[in-house]
């Protein structure tokens, strides 16, 4: 369905920046090489072959215990071309890092906040990486495996001045 | 507007205000500094509990940041310790005014990686097709009801919610619940429509069409509605694109995408209907692209109650669907099936699939990460309004405070779909 | 069971040499061609190459007699299925385990196991856990063709002081039957009666009492044989489960703790080849209530509940003026039933920084034992305490003795469980000549009341550590429940006292203790931590079977 798409990435990449492509479920699938990241992206938003100026989804899975753990997962699609594709970043444990796509698609911005939020994966280069869904005194990153989902976080407690006493 | 067969037919006017701002009329240089004003998440017209952190100068915002989060429920952490059919009544509070909108689409994605997708049963299909529309019917007067209150207008509200309540009880009659429908299940819907389902819906369609002309001639050419909605708030079509803005958003900046026009899915293929685009991208296309999307739904639904064929509403895999009662109740063979079915959880092979459906607010899609046992690995959902939400940063600055209302109503933010 | 559930073993065997290379024959299995050691089942070829076959009586522990008759495969050939538990694979053989007939009797097999089984999975204790439950599911999705009436047999027999009974459920797989002449070598369980009317009874003049009945338990493929512990208490598959040590003796047994909720509801024994093969004993499998009951939860200080800072305070106090005064006088008491960590920690502190010259050991008396899995030595990690002590240990007499004589006025015990013991000499410690006495221990007993200071211990099940049983095998015991009330692991705990004692000993982690001890003791050399691991719900794990 969107084969095309794929082979215009593997034809324009020849230096192993694509580690691995493939079709499940009537989805194409890429794993990109972390270092190629941007590149790719903008190769997919610009050639007029894929041309897939709409940013859909960016989001984080944990593997917990394949490497590397974590997976940073885009979804990206055409209007004009309709087809999609879903690009894999792997990161590992002791670096999950991986460039910011908000040069490319402004709108990744918030989707790679809530990735960060949750899985503790680091975008470089992102314009404002903070917290979105939990608030800015959470310890941890929960939707990690072994966030247990019972962990209790300490309380919040407002001085008296800020509470308005 | 576009004059293609996309449009609504409803002009936009360009409103001239009938004085001058402070600065035009040379008025000495008032000294202003840049004011924190905080907005939510405790606020009457901050529903969906969203706070928004404006600098003002006088009345102008300088810059707005948007919190989100104070609607986090852990849905994707649950969901991970949850079998796949419990997963249910989750997806009911994503998008909590349109749920049935939701158990579709998450059916789906699960059905896709079991493979069965192409086996669900047609009158199912049909169902899933109508009582989503109906949803959708419901998520938009919602959505025009509330706005149009938050701008003065109360006996719209009203009107609407009133056109609101006569869906929410043929949706009770249907599964139970007006709200939390939980009405679908992997491999087809749970229970059957009630007897008499179609006359009623189509004398609730009907009044339902009274209640947008009489909303219509209450709003549309409204000097104070007009005034606060022509040319407030646009999202240019570049922006929609960057951010992902689908649906009757994404639709009003003039981007042409309807999920259910462009991939269909389930049956409507089927379905003669129009899909209603803007083209300016400011609150008043938004509601109008409401509208005729509303008018739009109803001419399916027409189509589907003509057309929805008799049969299973279930598809006939044993290791999918439940047995029946007397057989678990008097058998070892279907109790074992039962017993496996809801206590280990349907088996999904492993895989991972991202489906995609056309909820209220966009192309609502689930990233799903099976590893094979019965509770998924990871259930994404992809927000619709979630890219709405964050484009607000952008397109606020430059306005006045009051005109944060009509288009933070306009986005339709549902707190449920966007922080889940 | 060919496999143990979601755990594979972990941990250090003893040193052996190398077997001499098994002789490979090929084989082909639904179209794919393998190879094997000369001598493998064919059940087991199939399951390792991931063609699954169905079993009930088989069992990678006991012999196999081919009863059920579940596990046939088509073999080309051979005129009829052949039952792939009893036949060994043969070269050039071309195995078919998905072949139209080969479902087929797979599916007449369970309807025939099914015809008379009671419809009683609301209220069966292996319900979730239960073989016919996942082979019927996995293999035959057809619904009853008879008319559901049943042979009646009997539902709730005692046949032995663990175990209940329940004919109805069992499906004649003679699985109980091998585990008592083959494991515990005593014959107490056969079947009885023909054809539809057989039933499982106990041998005349016999009860199922040998020390290994619960392992009929795990074997059993359906509910017919229920502990009487479990019975009734927790859903399986509201079960996690975490692979750790039975602390009962010094073999060590390779168990899952089996949990829900923050508390322990059984053990069951894991695969282990080098240490209890698929066992263990009804003994080991009761030492979680122990974990349990009675335990020391707040930290005393003169008999009253503290908090930590004020007992640690009192205790550095305490341990400080003896230590000032007459350093050669304090004593440290280490327990065969701690673990390394908590070991290393106490030697560090004790030999390393306060220059302790008075140590001794203590533990559970010495019980009784057999060829089969049961050590005498009842503590889980004598030798790790006697390697780490290093010859410096001396006896509880010895403490009693010197006690008597005043030669130890303070004294740090970590561990006291088998402190006041039974034995002669030992049972009247004069603890009330002590200065300071610093017991950290789990459970309230003798030596805290007596104490000084008292700080709680947390137990095997809600620690990470190692214990070395007695082949010298360092084995890792995971912390499956959360830790009782304030207690906390007994490196943490030393930790803390050395700062107030002024030395500088700052563990933050069990395996940061792992890893120094790795280095500094030979007996950890091949020692592995192991990968962290999540607890896995029952639910949602193969089914144990």
């Amino acid at each position: 369905m969107a084969q095309i798409v794929l082979d215009r990435l593997t034809a324009a990449f020849t230096g192993g920046e694509i580690l691995q492509t493939g079709s499940q479920h009537g989805n194409e699938w890429a794993r990109v090489r972390r270092d190629a990241w941007i590149k790719v992206a903008t190769f997919l938003r610009d050639d007029p072959a894929t041309k897939m100026e709409m940013f859909t989804d960016l989001t984080a899975v944990d593997r917990f215990s394949a490497e590397p753990r974590f997976d940073v997962v885009v979804h990206l699609y055409s209007v004009t071309l309709k087809h999609r594709v879903r690009l894999y970043g792997g990161c590992p444990e002791n670096d999950p890092t991986i460039d910011s796509l908000c040069s490319v698609w402004e709108g990744a911005n918030w989707y790679e906040r809530e990735a960060y939020d949750l899985y503790g994966v680091r975008f470089k280069g992102h314009p404002d990486l903070r917290r979105i869904l939990m608030y800015p005194e959470f310890v941890g990153h929960p939707l990690r495996k072994d966030y247990p989902k019972e962990k209790r976080q300490p309380l919040v407690r407002r001085s008296h001045t800020e509470a308005g006493e | 507007m576009s004059a293609d067969s996309h449009s609504s037919g409803l002009e936009p006017r360009r409103v001239v205000l009938g004085f001058q701002d402070a600065e035009d009329l040379g008025a000495p240089d008032l000294p202003t500094e840049p004011v924190p004003l905080n907005m939510g998440p405790s606020h009457p017209a901050m529903h969906g509990t969203v706070r928004m952190v404006l600098e003002v100068e006088g009345e102008r915002i300088s810059s707005a940041d948007i919190q989100i989060g104070y609607l986090h429920r852990c849905f994707e952490k649950e969901s991970e310790n949850a079998t796949w059919t419990q997963i249910f009544p989750y997806t009911d509070r994503l998008n909590y005014i349109s749920p049935m909108l939701n158990n579709v689409g998450y059916a789906m994605a699960v059905e896709q990686l079991l493979g069965i997708a192409k086996s669900i049963p047609e009158r199912a299909q049909f169902i899933r097709v109508i009582v989503g529309e109906v949803s959708r019917v419901s998520d938009h007067l919602t959505c025009l009801g509330a706005s149009a209150m938050e701008l003065g207008a109360f006996t719209v509200f009203l009107y609407a919610l009133k056109a609101r309540e006569w869906l929410f009880e043929l949706l009770e009659e249907v599964c139970g619940a007006r709200l939390t429908s939980t009405y679908c299940r992997i491999g087809g819907v749970a229970y059957d429509l009630p007897e008499g389902f179609g006359t009623k819906l189509r004398d609730i369609m009907g009044r339902i069409r009274g209640v947008l002309a009489d909303i219509g001639k209450l709003l549309e050419r409204n000097r104070i509605f007009r005034d606060r909605m022509d040319g407030i708030g646009i999202i240019t079509k570049a922006d929609a694109l960057a951010y992902g803005i689908t649906g009757p958003v994404g639709r009003s900046t003039g981007l042409a995408y309807d999920v259910r026009k462009d991939h269909p899915y389930l049956v409507y293929d089927r379905f003669d209907f129009d899909v209603p685009v803007g083209s300016v991208g400011d609150n008043f296309d938004r509601y109008a692209v409401r509208v005729e999307e509303m008018v739009q739904s109803m001419r399916i639904l027409e189509q589907a109650l003509d057309t929805i064929p008799a049969g299973p509403v279930m598809v006939a895999d044993p290791r999918v669907a439940l047995p029946a009662k007397t057989e678990t109740y008097n058998s070892i063979e279907a109790m074992i099936a039962h017993f496996k079915i809801i206590m280990d959880g349907i088996h999904v092979p492993p895989g991972e699939v991202y489906s995609f459906t056309e909820a209220g607010n966009g192309e609502l899609g689930f990233y799903i990460v099976s590893d094979g046992t019965g509770r998924p690995w990871k259930c994404r959902v992809r927000p619709p309004c979630f890219s709405a939400t964050a484009v607000l940063g952008k397109v606020l600055p430059g306005l006045f405070i009051a005109d944060v209302v009509p288009t933070f109503g306009m986005i339709n933010m549902i707190g449920g779909e966007c922080d889940r | 069971m060919a496999d143990s559930g979601p755990f594979k073993t972990v941990g250090s065997g003893p040193i052996k040499a190398a077997p001499p290379p098994p002789e490979m024959v090929t084989v082909v299995i639904d179209g794919k061609t393998h190879q094997f050691p000369k001598g493998t089942v064919l059940l087991e070829a199939c399951n390792a190459v991931g063609a699954d076959v169905p079993f009930f009586c088989y069992h990678a522990g006991l012999s196999s007699p081919a009863v059920c008759r579940q596990c046939l495969v088509d073999v080309k050939g051979q005129p009829k299925p052949v039952p792939s538990c009893y036949t060994p694979v043969a070269d050039k053989m071309e195995v078919m385990t998905k072949s139209p007939r080969a479902l087929d009797v797979r599916r007449q097999m369970l309807e025939f196991t099914l015809v008379n089984h009671p419809i009683d999975c609301p209220i069966c204790d292996k319900a979730g856990e239960c073989l016919l439950q996942k082979h019927y599911f996995d293999w035959d999705a057809k619904f009853a063709r008879n008319d559901g009436i049943k042979v009646k047999k009997h539902k709730v027999v005692d046949v032995g002081p663990h175990i209940v009974l329940d004919q109805e459920r069992c499906i004649l797989c003679t699985r109980c039957i091998r585990v008592c002449d083959e494991v515990a070598k005593t014959h107490q369980l056969e079947m009885a009666q023909r054809g539809d009317r057989e039933v499982l009874t106990t041998a005349p003049g016999h009860k199922l009492d040998n020390p290994y009945s619960l392992n009929t338990v795990d074997v059993c493929p359906v509910g017919a044989l229920t502990a009487k512990d479990f019975r009734f208490q927790m859903r399986a598959w509201e079960l996690y489960t975490m692979p750790s040590v039975c602390p009962g003796c010094a073999t060590g047994c390779n168990v899952e703790v089996q949990h829900s909720r923050g508390q322990v509801y059984r053990l069951v024994p894991r695969i282990n080849p080098a240490v209890n093969k698929h066992w263990m004993c009804d003994e080991g499998r009761f030492t979680y209530k122990r974990a349990q009951t009675e335990r020391l939860v707040a930290p005393l200080s003169g008999g009253t509940p503290v908090d930590w800072d004020r007992a640690l305070d009192d205790a550095g106090r305490a341990l400080s003026a003896v230590l000032a005064a007459t350093p050669n006088q304090v004593g440290v008491v280490f327990n065969a039933q701690s673990t390394n960590e908590d070991l290393y920690a106490l030697a560090r502190l004790a030999f390393d920084h306060l220059h302790v010259g008075k140590a001794y050991i203590a533990g559970m008396d010495q019980g009784w034992h057999d060829d089969i899995l049961v050590s005498a030595d009842k503590n889980p990690n004598t030798a790790g305490a006697m390697a780490i002590g290093a010859g410096r240990l001396r006896t509880l007499l010895d403490l009693s003795n010197d006690l008597k004589a005043g030669a130890v006025t303070a004294l740090i015990v970590v561990g006291t469980r088998g402190v006041l013991g039974t034995g002669p000499g030992v049972a009247a410690l004069p603890l009330e000549r002590l200065r300071a006495l610093v017991a950290i221990g789990t459970h309230r007993d003798g030596v805290t009341a007596a104490a000084h200071v008292a700080l709680p211990l947390a137990e095997w099940t809600e620690v990470d550590g190692t214990f070395t049983n007695k082949l010298g095998m360092v084995q890792r015991v995971r912390a499956a429940v959360p830790t009782a009330g304030d207690s906390l692991p007994g490196w943490e705990i030393l930790s803390h006292l050395a700062r107030k004692l002024g030395a500088t000993m700052e563990f933050t982690e069990a395996k940061a203790v792992f890893a120094e001890a790795k280095q500094k003791l030979p007996f950890m050399r091949e020692a592995d931590w192991g990968r962290p691991m999540l607890p896995v719900q029952l639910r949602f794990a193969n089914t144990r079977g």
